[in-house]
C-alpha cells in the first residue's frame, strides 16, 4: 500500500541517480553509464509509450457472433486444425497462432461444439506454456472449462478473460511484441472467417461484406502496432504481407457522417448516433479474399 | 559493506520500474469488478502511466449494432480518471466530467467507427498515477 503513497517520478529519479552513482563508484566509463540511462529510460517508456501506439484490435469473437447472427453454419474445416501445431517452432509463429486459435476457440465455443473446444483450449494451453504465458491458461483454468462445457457464456467469459489476462502479463513484461502477434493472428482468422463465409450461405450477406470493408482501420492500426519490430527476424515478411492487403483495403470507400449522441443518464448509457458506409465491390472483395486466405495459410503452415 | 551497500542500491533501481508495473496491475484489477457478467472483455488492457495533467491517448474501433462497456480507472477509489471520446474529426462524444466522473459507461454503436479515447487524472495536482482503461462488449 505504501506504493501509491509513493509518486512514481520521484522513485524513477531516485532509482536513476542510485544507478548512476553505483556505476560512476564502481569506476565504469561514460559508455557504461549512458546504457543504464537508456535502460531506465525504456523500462519509462514501457509504461508510457502504450499512449503513443494504444490502438485497439476488436476481438474475434465478435466477428463470429456475426457469422452467427448473420445465419452461417457451422464449418469445421474452415479452422485451423490442431495438429498443425507441431508446425511451429519459432516464438513468432507461436504467438501469431495462439491469437488463432483463440479465434477458433471462440468460434467452436459459439457453436457449442463442446468437444472441439476442449480440443482448441488444450493446443492454446500448450502454446501459452511455449511462448510463456502459461499462468493465464493452467491447470485450474482447464478443469474450469470442462466443468461448464455446457454453459456457452461461462465458456466465452473464461477464454476472453484468458487471452486478456494474458495480454496483461505480455504488457507488464515488456512483451508487447508478443501481444501484437496474439491480435495479429486473432484478427486474421477473424478475417479468414469472413471472408469465406461471406461467399457461403448466409442470410444477410451485406452486413458480412460490410465488416469486411470496415477492417480497414483495424489493419492500419495493427500494422501501426507492428511496425516497430520490422527489423526483428520472422516479422519482416509478415508485415510486408499486411502492407500488401492494407493496399487494397485502401480502395475500400468508407463515409462518415457525424451526428450528436443521445446519453440516458439513469442506464448510463449513450447512444452513438454516426454512421459510417462502406463500399466494397464484388472485385476488390474477391482480391481482399484471396489476399487473406494466402496470408492466414502463410500464418498457420 | 561496501558491495553490499550498491548491491542494494541496485536492487532498488531495479524494482522502481516492477513496482509502477504493479500499481498499474492493481488498478487494472480493481477495475475489472465493473465489467459484468454480460459483457465480454476485447482480451486486452489498456494503460498508461501519466504524470500530472499529462494525457492518454488510445485508439479504438467499435462495431456497429453493438453495445460496448468502457470502464476506466486510476487509483483504488472510483471517479479518479477523467475520460473523453471523440471521434476521428474530433468531435466529442462523450466525457465522464458531465457524468460524476463515473467509472464505466455503457455505449450503443448504431455503426461502426473509429474513436480516440483520451484519459487524465482528475487530480492535476497528482504527482503520477496509472490510467487503465477496460474495453468490453454485450454478447
Amino acid at each position: 500500500m505504501r506504493l501509491f503513497s509513493l509518486p512514481i517520478p520521484a522513485l524513477r529519479m531516485v532509482a536513476a541517480g542510485l544507478a548512476l552513482a553505483f556505476m560512476a563508484s564502481c569506476g565504469g566509463g561514460k559508455k557504461e553509464t549512458t546504457d543504464v540511462a537508456e535502460t531506465l529510460d525504456s523500462n519509462k517508456a514501457n509504461i508510457v509509450a502504450v499512449g503513443d501506439k494504444l490502438f485497439s484490435i476488436p476481438s474475434p469473437i465478435q466477428t463470429a457472433l456475426l457469422l452467427k447472427k448473420c445465419g452461417a453454419a457451422y464449418n469445421k474445416s474452415m479452422l485451423n486444425i490442431p495438429a498443425n501445431i507441431t508446425h511451429y517452432s519459432t516464438t513468432v509463429k507461436k504467438a501469431l497462432n495462439l491469437g488463432v486459435y483463440g479465434a477458433d476457440l471462440g468460434y467452436v465455443i459459439l457453436y457449442q461444439q463442446s468437444q472441439d473446444a476442449m480440443g482448441y483450449l488444450s493446443i492454446i494451453k500448450k502454446l501459452s506454456d511455449d511462448v510463456g504465458i502459461s499462468g493465464a491458461f493452467n491447470e485450474q483454468l482447464l478443469k474450469r472449462f470442462q466443468s461448464n462445457l455446457g454453459n456457452r457464456d461461462s465458456l466465452l467469459a473464461m477464454s476472453s478473460e484468458a487471452y486478456r489476462s494474458s495480454d496483461a502479463f505480455l504488457k507488464e513484461n515488456d512483451r508487447t511484441d508478443a501481444s501484437a502477434l496474439i491480435l495479429a493472428g486473432g484478427w486474421i482468422e477473424g478475417l479468414y472467417f469472413t471472408t469465406q463465409m461471406v461467399s457461403g450461405k448466409v442470410t444477410d450477406k451485406s452486413a458480412l461484406i460490410q465488416r469486411i470493408g470496415e477492417q480497414k482501420t483495424t489493419l492500419e492500426n495493427l500494422i501501426a502496432l507492428l511496425t516497430k519490430y520490422y527489423q526483428q527476424e520472422g516479422y519482416t515478411e509478415f508485415i510486408d504481407a499486411l502492407i500488401d492487403l492494407a493496399s487494397e483495403f485502401d480502395k475500400v470507400e468508407m463515409t462518415y457522417t457525424y451526428q450528436k449522441p443521445t446519453t440516458d443518464e439513469a442506464n448510463k448509457l449513450t447512444t452513438i448516433n454516426c454512421t459510417t458506409t462502406v463500399k466494397l465491390s464484388d472485385e476488390l472483395l474477391k482480391t481482399i479474399t484471396e489476399k487473406a486466405a494466402a496470408l492466414r495459410n502463410s500464418v498457420i503452415q | 559493506m561496501k558491495a553490499i551497500f550498491f548491491s542494494f542500491l541496485l536492487t532498488l533501481a531495479l524494482l522502481v520500474p516492477s513496482l509502477a508495473q504493479a500499481q498499474c496491475d492493481t488498478i487494472a484489477n480493481v477495475c475489472y469488478k465493473h465489467m459484468t457478467q454480460q459483457y465480454l472483455s476485447d482480451g486486452q488492457q489498456y494503460r498508461a502511466l501519466l504524470l500530472n495533467s499529462e494525457v492518454a491517448e488510445f485508439n479504438s474501433t467499435f462495431f456497429g449494432n453493438t453495445t460496448y462497456r468502457i470502464a476506466a480507472c486510476s487509483g483504488l477509489k472510483d471517479g479518479q480518471l477523467v475520460i473523453r471520446i471523440f471521434d476521428k474529426q474530433r468531435n466529442l462524444l462523450f466525457t465522464n466530467i458531465e457524468h460524476k466522473n463515473a467509472p464505466y459507461w455503457d455505449f450503443k454503436f448504431l455503426s461502426s467507427m473509429d474513436c480516440i479515447i483520451e484519459a487524465q487524472l482528475l487530480d492535476p495536482k497528482a504527482k503520477s498515477g496509472c490510467a487503465v482503461l477496460l474495453i468490453s462488449f454485450k454478447q
